[in-house]
């Protein structure tokens, strides 16, 4: 049988304990302990030398979680950020980065066309899509990007390249940006995916 | 005091940062209400500040909290009224604060939905409905169109009009010429372009048909959406163009059409409205968050401070009062070196500066009084040792008779030791003590007779003698001039006395012998001469008056003679000749000389055989002894049975040793005051010069030795003389006798 902490300092344990329960109990039902629902992955990635440059071809895929769709829904650009890296890959120092390129696009939902749009926020160009899916995919499905040049990179050495993905913050609305910093939902980006190249 | 001004500094800086950082996030707050992109660029930074300034003030709570419980519960003078105190300024400054967070939550939250009014939401609905509207019409005439191109390009192939690229090329120009579209494209099987025409054939490559598209097309159904672009929009049109031949390739046509700029710019306005008021309305919780927990933080920050005010103003409030209670609390327990850290410049600074000079003044006064008493007391030592060094005695006595103070000699003088009753009434303590008592009932009697100063000579008698003090009273006055006492100095001059009477018989013993032998001798030889020259010339009668007169004469003169030599001898210079000698012999020797029976006495002797040698002159001693004998043999003249006892004892005293010598006879004793009985020419016997026991006495002083002289309870003389066996036991006894040999020599 447990009893009660007698005395005044037994009093105040209690209260401490049942104030710490009651905190649990909200963490739980706010959102800050909700399952991540979104996910994004690099599942393929390669680079190829075409005419002295390297392109990029990767397949990523995108899934917005519960909130992130409701807000593109809602009229927010949600924008996306390619992180690619290139280093020189050294036995006993660390590596030295060669080249690093950050490839982002914005998704945005258009009313008037009822369609999904994506912007390459790097050139400008845009292309629209009827679905959250197809605007995805098409965002996932990276043909031809050019990375490197071929003039940067020793011959003989091996160098790492290395990508991910995610959802970049920084461009949400300011109260947003209050919001997203504590929750687990928005916080969507791929782990490194990396491979050799040697030259 | 290095760590008192760094713990000073670190709280001001602590303080200053937490003012510096409350203020910086006010007015950010301020500023970024106007601008609300300026609130999203600084919006980490305000939560950062507060956070920081939160922790800042937590931190000095908890201190301040901290120190106020544990000076509560130490029951530090002015805790309790210091906590009531930050209870009250808690109070006053939490409720109006907590009052304004509350209606200004209620304002906010009901000001950002002011914002979002149902109207506005249809109104942009419609505009958005009506655009879409307008581009539909514009697309349904293109879908025409296109089904119009598709029909056309339809019938030439069954008709085979176009038998190559060329011609499809060219009648696609044709056609998109006709329709307006800025692009169109003829897709074959697996998306293959057979031929396109364009507006700008250098710029655009002709791009295949989307998976919406084909999906669409596949289901019988044409295509027509609208494309935003970078500049504008687009209407993408697709349309099978069928074939009469089961076998033959599925043609696609592709078209691409403009959209009026003036639909396009008011299209893409209403759009950009629609959107940013979609995105504002999903803002709207998350804006109402972020100003509400804002002001949550701000709030904060100001509740904290207000408490910590409420901790620092009771501080800095009761801080002096605790200074002065803990002084004051110091001062009462003796420790005049307190001294309270400078308040302000208000009364409080007044009364901490008051505080501080009466303790300064306290604390000299105090220096001044120690030094005052260690000047008393070194006047009390100094008067002490005086006191103990003088030979004469000084009691000082309280009204109730109280000794207050005594020195050791009049301890001597009296018998008593008065240096180790002080304190005690001197009745009690002359209990039992004769010359005390005697000395007693003489103040006494001045004091009933109303003496305060007196000065008297008075005599006590006592075990040893006489003894002759000359006594001086003086009263003593208290602080008020009252009497609290007197102060009695007396001297013993019993000594003094004795030598003056010494020293004058000297003299006349001196000038006797002088002034009277020198005629003697003529005398005698005279008369003896007269006697040979006419006693043979003389009738037998004359011869025989003669006869007489000359033998008287020349007895006469023969016992002047023997008077005036016994002066000579009294009135001699001492010239002792010490040596060591066993004086039961010496005893034993005189008596013989008294023991033949013509002396007519008894002479008994009781000798103790325990004597050591002592050491003296033998010839004094033995002079001594004659005398005694003598004496005592002249006293009892005639009597018979007359008996002589000679005693010798050891008297081993506490520091000395001493032989006592007795003569006890048992005749009529002596007939005049004992005290005079050494006196010269003080004689009851019928014979002798007077000047026997006189000369007796000289010689046992001499000897640094003591002589009585008493009555015995039967009858009788006694004569007791107490001798030093040494130098030592000399030295020891010298003390009782100093004065008298002192002033016997300095006579001599």
């Amino acid at each position: 049988m447990i009893s009660a902490p007698k005395g005044r300092y037994g009093r105040l344990r209690l209260f401490m304990a049942q104030l710490l329960v009651a905190a649990l109990v909200l963490f739980e039902a706010s959102g800050f302990a909700q399952e991540e629902d979104g996910h994004f992955e690099v599942r393929s990635a390669s680079a190829g030398l075409i005419g002295g440059v390297y392109y990029l071809n990767a397949q990523i895929e995108y899934r917005l979680s519960q909130a992130a769709m409701e807000a593109l829904e809602s009229g927010v650009a949600l924008t996306i950020e390619l992180q690619i890296d290139v280093g020189r890959v050294r036995r006993f120092m660390p590596d030295p980065e060669v080249a690093s390129l950050r490839q982002r696009y914005q998704l945005q939902y258009h009313a008037l066309s009822e369609r999904f749009v994506v912007r390459n926020v790097n050139s400008g160009e845009q292309e629209s899509f009827p679905s959250v899916a197809s605007a995805l995919a098409g965002l996932g499905d990276v043909r031809g990007l050019p990375v490197l040049d071929e003039a940067l990179l020793d011959e003989g050495r091996r160098y790492r390249i290395r990508m991910r993905a995610g959802l970049d913050v920084e461009e949400f609305p300011g109260p947003m940006r209050l919001l997203i910093f504590w929750l687990d939902e928005w916080q969507l980006v791929s782990e490194w995916y990396e491979w050799l190249l040697r030259p | 005091m290095v760590a008192k001004t760094l713990r000073r500094f670190t709280f001001s800086a602590l303080v200053l940062i937490g003012t510096v950082l409350w203020i910086s996030a006010l007015l950010l707050l301020a500023q970024t209400t106007q601008n609300s992109a300026q609130f999203a660029r600084l919006q980490n930074w305000i939560l950062l500040i507060n956070a920081i300034g939160v922790a800042v003030f937590l931190i000095l709570i908890a201190g301040s909290l901290f120190r106020l419980v544990r000076d509560y519960r130490q029951h530090i003078a002015g805790s309790r009224l210091k906590a009531r105190m930050v209870a009250m300024f808690v109070v006053l400054a939490v409720v109006p604060l907590l009052l304004v967070y509350y209606f200004s939550v209620q304002f906010l939250n009901r000001g950002i939905d002011s914002w979002f009014r149902v109207e506005i939401e249809q109104a942009l609905d419609d505009a958005l409905s009506l655009s879409k509207t307008s581009l539909d019409i514009t697309m349904q005439e293109y879908l025409t169109r296109t089904e119009g191109m598709a029909e056309t390009l339809s019938n030439l192939r069954n008709r085979r009009l176009v038998s190559d690229n060329h011609d499809l090329v060219s009648e696609l120009g044709l056609l998109r010429r006709e329709s307006g579209a800025i692009e169109i494209t003829l897709v074959g099987q697996n998306s293959r372009i057979i031929a396109t025409s364009s507006d700008h054939p250098a710029d655009v490559v002709p791009r295949p048909p989307t998976e919406e598209v084909l999906l669409q097309l596949r289901q019988g159904r044409p295509y027509v959406g609208l494309h935003p672009t970078a500049h504008g929009y687009d209407i993408h049109v697709a349309a099978s163009v069928r074939t009469q031949s089961a076998t033959a390739e599925q043609w696609i046509l592709l078209g691409m059409f403009p959209v009026a700029d003036r639909l396009a710019t008011l299209a893409d306005s209403v759009q950009t409205a629609y959107n940013e008021y979609g995105e504002l309305a999903y803002l709207r919780g998350p804006l109402k968050y972020s100003f509400t927990l804002t002001l949550t933080l701000i709030l904060l920050l100001s509740l904290l401070t207000a408490v910590y005010g409420a901790f620092f103003s009771a501080r800095r409030l009761f801080q002096p009062i605790q200074n002065l209670v803990a002084g004051t609390q110091a001062v009462a327990k003796g420790d005049l070196d307190t001294r309270l850290p400078k308040a302000s410049h208000d009364e409080m600074g007044f009364l901490v500066n008051s505080f501080n000079d009466m303790t300064r003044r306290l604390r000299e006064a105090r220096e001044q009084a120690g030094l005052s008493r260690q000047e008393v007391e070194n006047e009390r030592a100094n008067l002490a040792i005086i006191l103990a060094r003088l030979s004469t005695g000084v009691v000082s006595l309280e009204n109730d008779l109280r000794i207050r103070t005594a020195n050791q000699a009049a301890g001597a003088i009296l018998g008593v030791d008065l240096e180790n009753r002080v304190g005690e009434l001197l009745p009690d303590v002359a209990g039992g003590h004769a010359l005390l008592t005697q000395f007693l009932e003489a103040w006494r009697a001045h004091s009933q007779a109303g003496d305060t100063d007196w000065r008297e000579q008075i005599v006590l008698h006592g075990q040893v003698g006489r003894r002759v003090l000359m006594c001086a009273c003086t009263s003593l006055p208290d602080e008020d001039g009252a009497l609290s006492g007197s102060v009695v100095v007396f001297d013993d001059i019993t000594a003094l006395l004795q030598a003056q009477r010494d020293a004058a018989w000297g003299e006349v013993a001196r000038r006797l012998a002088h002034e009277i032998k020198n005629p003697l001798t003529p005398i005698q030889l005279s008369a003896e001469r007269m006697r040979k020259k006419y006693l043979g010339t003389m009738e037998r009668e004359d011869a025989q008056v003669l006869e007489r007169a000359t033998h008287t004469i020349v007895q006469q003169v023969e016992a002047m003679k023997e008077m005036v030599n016994a002066f000579s001898d009294y009135a001699r210079a001492p010239d002792m000749e010490f040596s060591h000698f066993d004086i039961n012999q010496l005893v034993s020797e005189v008596a013989d000389l008294y023991r033949a029976k013509e002396m007519g006495i008894q002479l008994s002797m009781n000798l103790d055989r325990n004597i050591p040698t002592i050491e003296a002159d033998d010839r004094r001693i033995r002079q001594i002894l004659h005398n005694l004998m003598r004496n005592a043999l002249e006293a009892m003249d005639g009597r018979e049975d007359s008996k002589v006892e000679l005693v010798t004892r050891l008297k081993d005293e506490e520091d000395y040793l001493a032989v006592e010598i007795l003569v006890v006879d048992n005749g009529p004793g002596f007939q005049m005051e004992i005290e005079q009985v050494f006196d010269p020419y003080v004689t009851s016997k019928p014979k002798g010069t007077g000047l026997g026991l006189a000369i007796v006495k000289k010689l046992v002083d001499e000897h640094g030795g003591r002589i009585d002289a008493e009555n015995g309870e039967q009858g009788g003389a006694r004569i007791r003389i107490i001798l030093p066996v040494d130098e030592t036991a000399r030295t020891a006894m010298l003390p009782m006798a100093s004065r008298r040999q002192e002033i016997r020599r300095e006579q001599a």
